[in-house]
């Protein structure tokens, strides 16, 4: 089970943060400030941490600047009302490694440490494809192939299917996928992402069969090998 | 009042100079003529001396001229002067004496010791010399006093007007202060510098009033916006907590009408945010046909969805200076509004302007359009037109849009495509206008 440092100096935020973690089959620790959170994380093992950007005693990007500086790798999500692009940039620069904006979706949470832990584990590993079930996703050569059957995937579909199968099993928002495939840090509005999902879904999907990325109702994607 | 002081000390130094180098210069004239007579005296044998003396005397009719003859002990020898006057040494400085029984006129010596030991006085009368300076005195006086009096006249003439206006501006000024955000500062026909000040401040108070009936307008959008998924809400809870069981697709509905509030919030914070944003912070050279190219690319799939056939138009390459994700930004918006307001059939065409000098990304589509009388108010911040209530999302893209405008200086402008609507963002500064 994996152990997740929940540091956030709203009460109500962290129980509500915890809470979801736990329902998710984390194990979530609490710390209300931000000094004492450091010293728990520099002591205690972690997987993951979820920071607010704004806390008394020290701030959040001090925080994970001096983890990163004490050679700490954890992968720690920013939790902020800050959504500034600047905003966003800097914390990730100080060492941040996701950007969540209040107010946001428990399961929007979950879903993006799921990724990051993933992210983390996967590390250091060179791959040269990737595999789900029948699907697979030639690194190198950037295309499909399902069953034997060739598939041309135009950049972005590509991209969007590796960002998909690297988190398989895992609900992915579409924020979340907007932002990590396309980079844009703004609302796309308009089931857009919808379209591009269904799109690839024609593509990569056999006629008849279920399909391989499933919808979240009010949430997202998942993506789940038969 | 301190041009004035400046004025009338520039007058009286001028006059001055005037009456000090003309004084000089008569008194040098009457020194030199003084010289060249006892240098023709000096210079005649000793003994002829006293009759060369009176023989000058006899020759000037006018009695105008001294000569004298004393002796080394001082006693008279000759000529019309009995005795030095005291301050008055051979080869000193000339020295001006009052009548004497002898003299009857104001008179101004040098002396000279001849070669025979004797001392030769020489000197002329200076009433005129002093009565044209006198002249010359009295006329600048007089013309002084008149320049100082005719020019303070004149300034306080010619300041009664800008100080008037400046009153009033002042008036004006402490009424605005005072809340009365319709009141502007008078202007003349003059074009001249409170003129142009009070251009700036009217510019400004026309943007300040703006703002502020935006805050107001927007304030009654945002209650407006946000009491209906609200109540909506509210309502499906009270229902659910009648019933006797709870269905996950009820939560589902609930947490969907929650979500629109947020996402409203969202879109909301977005655009104070990009308000508060400092221009230029992250501002480089943008690519436009880039642009226009990732952003048709990004909405393809929606717009075939849709039945909307999207299109890249004539594009000629250009950049500007800009942010290139917020105007990307600005861009998507335009694209998803056109596509979500021109429906089944319709076509959207993305395309840059003509003239690389003053790029424009023009977004045109053949749908419904925007009402002519509605098309300034979609810009205003937080406006939402009355087609925005029937279709899903924040329905506030526009605002978006103008506020990433307005931290460009760039200028977002709605024409009639006939059918549909052309929206454009020009990409040049706008330009103060007075």
């Amino acid at each position: 089970m994996s152990r997740i440092l929940v540091i956030e100096d709203d009460v109500e935020t962290a129980e509500e943060i915890a809470s979801c973690l736990s329902a998710a089959g984390f194990e979530a620790e609490q710390c209300l400030d931000g000094a004492r959170g450091l010293e728990l994380a520099l002591s205690e093992p972690f997987d993951a941490i979820t920071l607010d950007r704004l806390l008394p005693s020290c701030d959040g990007l001090q925080v994970v600047k001096t983890l990163r500086e004490a050679g700490l790798e954890t992968p720690v999500l920013m939790v902020s009302a800050l959504s500034d692009v600047d905003d966003r940039v800097s914390g990730l620069r100080a060492g941040g490694d996701d950007y969540l904006i209040k107010p946001f979706a428990p399961t929007e949470l979950v879903a993006r440490l799921e990724v990051l832990l993933r992210r983390h584990r996967r590390a250091g590993k060179a791959e040269l494809s990737i595999k789900a079930g029948d699907l697979e996703l030639d690194l190198v050569s950037r295309e499909a192939v399902r069953d034997g059957r060739r598939i041309e995937l135009l950049p972005m579909e590509f991209q969007l299917l590796e960002f998909m199968m690297r988190n398989a099993g895992q609900t992915l928002s579409r924020r979340m996928i907007f932002e990590t495939v396309w980079e844009y840090y703004f609302d796309p509005g308009t089931n857009l992402i919808d379209v591009h999902v269904g799109r690839l879904r024609r593509k990569i999907d056999l006629p008849g069969a279920p399909s391989l990325i499933k919808t979240e109702r009010g949430v997202g994607y998942i993506f789940s090998a038969p | 009042m301190l041009y004035g002081l400046v004025f009338a000390l520039g007058t009286v130094a001028l006059l001055g100079m005037v009456y000090l180098q003309s004084a000089v210069y008569l008194t040098h004239r009457v020194d030199g003529i003084l010289n060249t007579e006892a240098d023709a005296l000096a210079s005649s044998p000793p003994q002829e001396a006293s009759q060369r003396i009176d023989a000058a005397l006899a020759l000037d009719g006018e009695k105008t001229s001294v000569f004298a003859l004393l002796s080394p002990t001082g006693a008279w020898i000759a000529g019309n002067l009995q005795a030095a006057p005291p301050g008055l040494s051979p080869g000193g400085r000339p020295v001006e004496i009052a009548p004497t029984p002898s003299f009857h006129a104001n008179a101004r010596l040098i002396a000279r010791t001849l070669p025979s030991g004797d001392e030769l006085v020489v000197g002329r009368d200076v009433n005129q010399l002093r009565e044209i300076r006198w002249i010359i005195a009295s006329a600048l006086i007089w013309s002084g006093i008149l320049i100082i009096l005719v020019g303070l006249a004149c300034g306080t003439a010619l300041s009664i007007g800008p100080l008037r206006r400046l009153r009033t501006l002042q008036a004006a000024g402490r009424d605005i202060a005072g809340g009365n955000l319709k009141r502007r500062m008078p202007t003349s026909s003059r074009h001249d510098e409170l003129d142009m000040f009070a251009g700036t401040v009217n510019y400004m108070m026309d943007e300040v009033e703006r703002l502020m009936s935006e805050v107001k307008g927007s304030t009654d959008t945002i209650a407006h916006d946000l009491r209906t998924p609200l109540t909506r809400a509210r309502a499906q809870l009270h229902r659910l907590g009648q019933g006797p069981t709870i269905q996950p697709e009820d939560i589902a509905r609930v947490t969907a009408e929650i979500d629109e509030v947020l996402e409203r919030f969202r879109a909301l914070l977005r655009i104070s945010e990009l308000e508060a944003r400092e221009r230029h912070a992250s501002f480089a050279r943008a690519e436009l046909t880039g642009i226009v190219d990732q952003v048709v690319d990004l909405y393809q799939p929606l717009a075939e969805a849709k039945g909307v056939k999207l299109s890249v138009g004539e594009r000629r390459w250009a950049t500007v200076e800009a942010d290139p994700k917020l105007l990307f930004e600005a861009v998507s918006n335009l694209v998803d509004n056109a596509i979500k307001f021109t429906g089944e059939g319709g076509a959207v065409e993305v395309r840059l302007g003509h003239d690389p000098a003053r790029p424009e990304i023009i977004v045109q589509d053949n749908g419904p359009g925007i009402p002519a009388g509605e098309r300034t108010a979609v810009l205003q911040r937080f406006y939402r037109g009355e087609r925005h209530r029937l279709t899903s999302g924040s329905g506030l893209g526009l605002s978006i849009v103008t506020a990433i405008m307005r931290l460009h200086g760039f200028e977002l402008v709605l024409r009639d495509a006939h059918p549909g609507l052309e929206a454009v963002i020009a990409c040049r500064t706008q330009e103060l206008a007075f």
